[in-house]
Formats: C-alpha cells, sequence, structure tokens
C-alpha cells in the first residue's frame, strides 16, 4: 500500500500491540467474528437463512433491542446501570398510544411526547442517585416497578391500544426505495467520510503522523461496503426498512458522540476513575444525568417502534412486568458488543453487533426447528461466551 | 539568594485541639527544587494543602510573586500558578497520554459540532510539552493504565505543567516507585527546575532521591520548621538526626 502521510517523526511512539488495540478502537472486532461465524453456521443449517427477505426480517428485528441497548450504552460506560429501560419503553410506548388514540394528538408530537418522558425519567432517575448516593441498580429497580403500575393505569379497560391505520403503524411499515434509498447511504457514507477526513487533514497539518489509508480510506470503504450491501440486500426486498433506517442513523449520532466529543470523553473518564474526573473539574452529576436522560430517551424511542409494528400497545409492552426479555437482551446485547459493566470500555457500535447476534440466533434456531427453550439457552451460553473472551483480552491488554 | 516567589510565613493550622502546624515558614524560589521532609504526622502533607489552597491556615502569610495572597480554595491557586500533583495522581486508565493531559481543559471545536474535541492540536502540544520535558519516551497513544509506574507519575507531573504554572507542588511522586523509576521522576524534577519553575517535592527517601535531586532540604518535626539544609552540604544521617530531633535544629540553607 501506498502512504500518502507526511513521514514519521523521528521520536518514533512504541507500537502498540494487537491486544491492546482489541481493548480499545478494535473492542468489537471479536464479536464482529463471531456475527460472521454464527451467519455462516445457519446458512450451512438453512436454506432460508440467507434469503434477502429472511435478513430483512432479523435487521428488523434487531432495531427494537439495538435502540435500547445504544442508549443504555452510555449509562453503562459512566459504570451506573439503569434496570428501568425496558419498563420506560413500555411506559412510553403506552403514553404514546394514549395521546394519538384519546386526545388525538399528531403522531409525530406524541412520539416526541413519548421520547420526552423517556428522557425525564431517566434524568430523574439520575438526578436520585447522584443525589442521595443510592446505587443505580436500586434505583432503576424501584423506578421500573413504578413505571409498571403507571403503564397499567394507563392503559384502557379492555388493556390494550390498538395502533392499526392509527398512523403509528406507519412508522415500522414504510419502507424506502429507489434513489432514495440511495441517496440516503450516500449521504452517510459521505459524512462518515467528512468525519474521518477532517480528522486526518487536522493531523496533517498539525505536522502529525497520519495515514490516509488507515485513517480515511479503510473505515470508509468498510462502512461503504457494509451500508451499500444492506441496501441491495434489502432493496430485492421491499426496500430499506425505517426501523433499520432509523437505528444506523442513531448509531452514526451516538458513535460521533462518544467517540469524537467532550461529553463522550467525560463518559469514559467518569466511568473509569469519577474521583478523577471530579478533579480535573467535570461536572460528573450533570454528565451522569444525561447519560441515564438519553437512555430514557432512547429506550422510550424502542419501545414506541416496537408498538408501531406490533400495531399495538399493551399489558406486555416493554417486556412485560419486570422487563422481562427485553431488559435482559438489551443488557445482553451492550454486553455482547464488549461494553463493560463495570464503566469506561467498550464502544456505541457494540450494541448493533449485541443486538444482531441475539437475533441472529433467535432467527437463526427458529429456522432450524429447534425450540424456544434452546433460543434462551444459547443466547445465555453466548453471554457468558463473549464476556469471558472480553476479559480475557482485558487482561492481556494490561501490562505485567 | 534569588527572591522567593511564594513565601510562607508563620503559618498555623489546628484541626479541632491538634496543632497541625505552628509558626511554619518555607520559601520556594523559581529554578529551585526544595524538598520538604519530616516524620509520619510532622505536617508535611498539611502544608502542601495549605499552600495549594485545600486549607486555610488559621495564622500567618501566604506571599506569591512578592504580595500577600488571601488564598480560599484550590482552583483559585491553580488559576495563580501554583500546580499541585497527588499521591494518587488521578489518571483515568482507560485513556491514553494526551486525553489525560487534556482531562477536563480539552480543546473542543464549535457547539454545532457538539464541542467536538480537536484531537490534533492537542497532541501536537503534549509532544511539545513531553519534548520540553525529555520524556519524549511515553506514548501519547497508549492507555496510561498500560504504562509503568513511572511513566503514569510523570504523565500527572507534565499535566500539571500543561499550563505554564510557576510554582508545582509534589506529594511523595517515588512513594510507590522502584529504584529506576524514582530515577525517571527525579530526572524530571530538576529538568522542571531548569526551565525556571520553583518545585516542592515531599519525599520520604532521602538517599536515593532527595540528596540526589533537590537544592534544599527543610525539616518538619511535629509541625514546625526543624532544620534547613543546603542538599549537597549534608548527609542523610543528618537529615534524618533532624526529622527525628536528634540535633538541635540548624541551618545551613543561609
Amino acid at each position: 500500500m501506498t502512504d500518502i502521510s507526511i513521514p514519521p517523526t523521528p521520536t518514533a511512539t512504541p507500537t502498540r500491540s494487537l491486544t491492546e488495540r482489541l481493548g480499545n478502537e478494535l473492542s468489537f472486532v471479536p464479536v464482529a467474528v463471531g456475527l460472521i461465524a454464527l451467519f455462516l453456521f445457519f446458512a450451512t443449517q438453512s436454506d432460508v437463512f440467507l434469503t434477502s427477505r429472511n435478513l430483512s426480517n432479523l435487521l428488523v428485528q434487531s432495531t427494537v433491542t439495538g435502540i435500547i441497548a445504544l442508549g443504555l450504552v452510555f449509562v453503562l460506560l459512566t459504570g451506573e446501570i439503569d434496570l428501568s429501560v425496558a419498563a420506560t419503553s413500555g411506559v412510553a410506548s403506552v403514553f404514546m398510544a394514549k395521546l394519538v388514540m384519546d386526545f388525538g394528538l399528531p403522531v409525530p408530537l406524541a412520539i416526541l411526547a413519548g421520547v420526552a418522558l423517556g428522557g425525564i425519567v431517566g434524568a430523574a432517575s439520575a438526578r436520585w442517585v447522584t443525589l442521595i448516593g443510592v446505587p443505580s441498580f436500586v434505583v432503576t429497580l424501584g423506578v421500573g416497578l413504578v413505571l409498571n403500575g403507571i403503564q397499567l393505569l394507563l392503559l384502557p379497560r379492555t388493556g390494550r391500544y390498538n395502533l392499526m391505520n392509527s398512523g403509528v403503524d406507519q412508522l415500522a411499515a414504510t419502507h424506502v426505495t429507489g434513489p432514495m434509498a440511495w441517496g440516503l447511504v450516500l449521504c452517510a457514507i459521505v459524512l462518515f467520510a467528512l468525519v474521518m477526513g477532517s480528522t486526518w487533514r487536522s493531523r496533517q497539518r498539525a505536522g502529525l503522523s497520519a495515514s490516509f489509508n488507515a485513517g480515511v480510506l479503510l473505515p470508509v470503504v468498510i462502512v461503504a461496503l457494509f451500508l451499500v450491501g444492506v441496501l441491495i440486500f434489502l432493496e430485492n426486498q421491499r426496500g430499506l426498512p425505517m426501523p433499520v433506517i432509523l437505528f444506523l442513523a442513531l448509531l452514526g449520532i451516538m458513535s460521533y458522540i462518544t467517540s469524537e466529543t467532550r461529553f463522550g470523553t467525560y463518559l469514559y473518564a467518569i466511568g473509569n476513575n469519577a474521583e478523577a474526573a471530579r478533579r480535573a473539574g467535570i461536572k460528573v452529576d450533570r454528565i451522569k444525568i444525561t447519560a441515564f436522560a438519553i437512555a430514557g430517551g432512547m429506550a422510550a424511542f424502542g419501545g414506541i417502534l416496537s408498538a408501531s409494528r406490533s400495531l399495538g400497545v399493551s399489558v406486555s409492552s416493554g417486556g412485560g412486568v419486570g422487563g422481562g426479555a427485553l431488559l435482559l437482551e438489551s443488557i445482553a446485547a451492550a454486553v455482547i458488543g464488549g461494553v463493560s459493566l463495570f464503566g469506561g470500555r467498550g464502544m456505541v457500535v457494540g450494541a448493533l453487533f449485541g443486538a444482531l447476534i441475539i437475533a441472529t440466533v433467535s432467527n437463526g434456531l427458529n429456522l432450524m426447528g429447534v425450540a424456544n427453550e434452546a433460543r434462551l439457552i444459547v443466547t445465555g451460553l453466548l453471554l457468558v461466551v463473549a464476556v469471558s473472551i472480553d476479559r480475557g483480552i482485558e487482561r492481556l491488554a494490561r501490562p505485567g | 539568594m534569588t527572591q522567593p516567589i511564594l513565601s510562607l510565613r508563620g503559618i498555623t493550622k489546628h484541626f479541632g485541639g491538634v496543632k497541625a502546624l505552628t509558626d511554619v515558614s518555607l520559601d520556594l524560589e523559581p529554578g529551585k527544587v526544595v524538598a520538604l521532609v519530616g516524620d509520619n504526622g510532622a505536617g508535611k502533607s498539611t502544608l502542601v494543602k495549605v499552600m495549594s489552597g485545600v486549607h486555610r491556615p488559621d495564622s500567618g502569610t501566604y506571599q506569591f510573586e512578592g504580595r500577600e495572597v488571601a488564598v480560599s480554595n484550590p482552583a483559585e491557586v491553580a488559576d495563580m500558578g501554583v500546580q499541585t500533583v497527588y499521591q494518587d495522581l488521578a489518571l483515568c486508565d482507560n485513556l491514553d497520554a494526551v486525553q489525560n493531559l487534556f482531562l477536563g481543559r480539552e480543546l473542543t471545536g464549535p457547539w454545532y459540532t457538539g464541542y467536538r474535541v480537536s484531537r490534533a492540536a492537542a497532541e501536537r502540544r503534549a509532544k511539545e510539552v513531553l519534548k520540553r520535558l525529555r520524556l519524549d519516551s511515553i506514548s501519547l497513544t497508549r492507555n496510561v493504565g498500560a504504562m509503568s509506574g513511572g511513566q503514569r507519575q510523570n504523565i500527572a507531573i507534565a499535566r500539571s505543567i500543561l499550563w505554564e504554572p510557576k510554582v508545582v507542588l509534589l506529594d511523595e511522586p517515588t512513594a510507590a516507585l522502584s529504584h529506576s523509576a524514582a530515577e525517571q521522576v527525579g530526572d524530571l524534577v530538576r529538568e522542571l527546575a531548569s526551565h525556571g519553575l520553583a518545585v516542592l517535592v515531599i519525599s520520604h527517601d532521602i538517599h536515593h532521591f532527595v540528596l540526589d535531586n533537590t537544592d534544599r532540604i527543610e525539616v518538619l518535626r511535629l509541625g514546625r520548621n526543624a532544620a534547613s539544609f543546603n542538599s549537597k552540604d549534608v548527609t542523610g544521617e543528618q537529615v534524618v538526626n533532624a526529622m527525628v530531633g536528634g540535633n538541635e535544629a540548624v541551618n545551613m540553607a543561609g
């Protein structure tokens, strides 16, 4: 490969080992490899698995868990946890449905109100955690149950709002095709290239080592191949499903926030050493409250998307009482994706891979005719294996 | 003798009924390294906390650049140009050297970029500072958690001087370090002084660190000034005697 970068300065920094990089910016690689392995396995087991119809379903299946996990990553990075995300998604979706069905609010406004409710719930839990110093898992466990109760209160006597033809159903049912879809993908690629390119250019201007190939070309090609691949595959079907577009857009925005902005740096700093962050002048409480608000808002949006897909809300929205499988799978998605429960480690893109792995196992085993109980067992084992691999890498990356 | 940049006179500090410091005086001069030594409980840390603005003295004067200052909080003291590096370093192990150096003071883009961190500018500045301190062997892109104790200590010190202070206070920089790592820190301390900074170092390591790397040794005992030595005219035994009270206080620093 030719390198367009300026010659490296004589004071070359020692190269970092592969394990060290796997513990940092490449932390998503093991889970991506795992996902590919699962794909290959299921492709050999079922003729249907690799069809575009099935992959389209699989992608859409992963979006609700994925979006909730995406928000949860912010909280996990600060070393806290939010066990109320599933309940938040449930109560926000019921709240949104009530606004549309009982009060006739326009759908976009109702969706915004639902997301805002989620954000407020998250911020309020975090305020309590930071004010009183009660561990976040206790506060959010309690808040989750409270929200379950409120969800029941908000539901009509029938126990269900039917959202068929309410307009809410359009959120999940819309597919984007043709030039519009290509335009979206092109936009995403250009934005990503601009971000990577500006990093490269500013490094070059500052006289620092900057490789165009490794820093811009390679990441842009990978992202472009992924997005174009998804597009071509789904074009065969009915086009890009709106949930997938929204999930990927949110993923891009959240990746930018965590890896490029000052707020993102503070999330990592707090997760590793909150006292050091505080002494450096970082307003730790404010950052944590913001992280919980993002998690709450994203959970609410995930719940609304779920309501739109299932054409209604009920007692079981948000995983039912206690959050059920939705809560566990959202946490599992983040953790399988390499996000540490102890704070300070992991990447937002891990939520995508984690959610895809969970959806793939579920979808693939389903196609193989394996019963539900086996699906749970396999997902649980995957979680343990993924975290074990992650820990192993972390240990290798440490000195001595 | 050079004019002191930071000068304490008659500092007294009580905690309830306990007298932590009684009538303590101390001068720090630009380009000089002063060691603050003393037995456990002699008042070293309390004195550093008075200087860094954590504690307010009950009586006594605090002069900085020839003017008396009323010091009330650590941020004020830091803004004035006095930086303190505490023993626990306060580094984030999951961030690299550049991120740690600029933590809480990131150079960022405008609001519409979401305050995007200007990594390149920070890295160039970090490179300059580390080079000036002859610390260019430290990797800028490795997580500091993967670094040795001496390197971590040096990053913490480099962070304190990033914004060009005039005085640096180091609380036990060699306490948890191996002999060779302590030597690295000693090199850095002398380097700081050669750039005209006034440096104060608390250390227990008289023989291996203090005698080799400092210009003057101030001994505290039971919260009082016990002795002051020129580092090159004194033996370890004399210093230790002054610390534990074996000899009468002597003043050879002039």
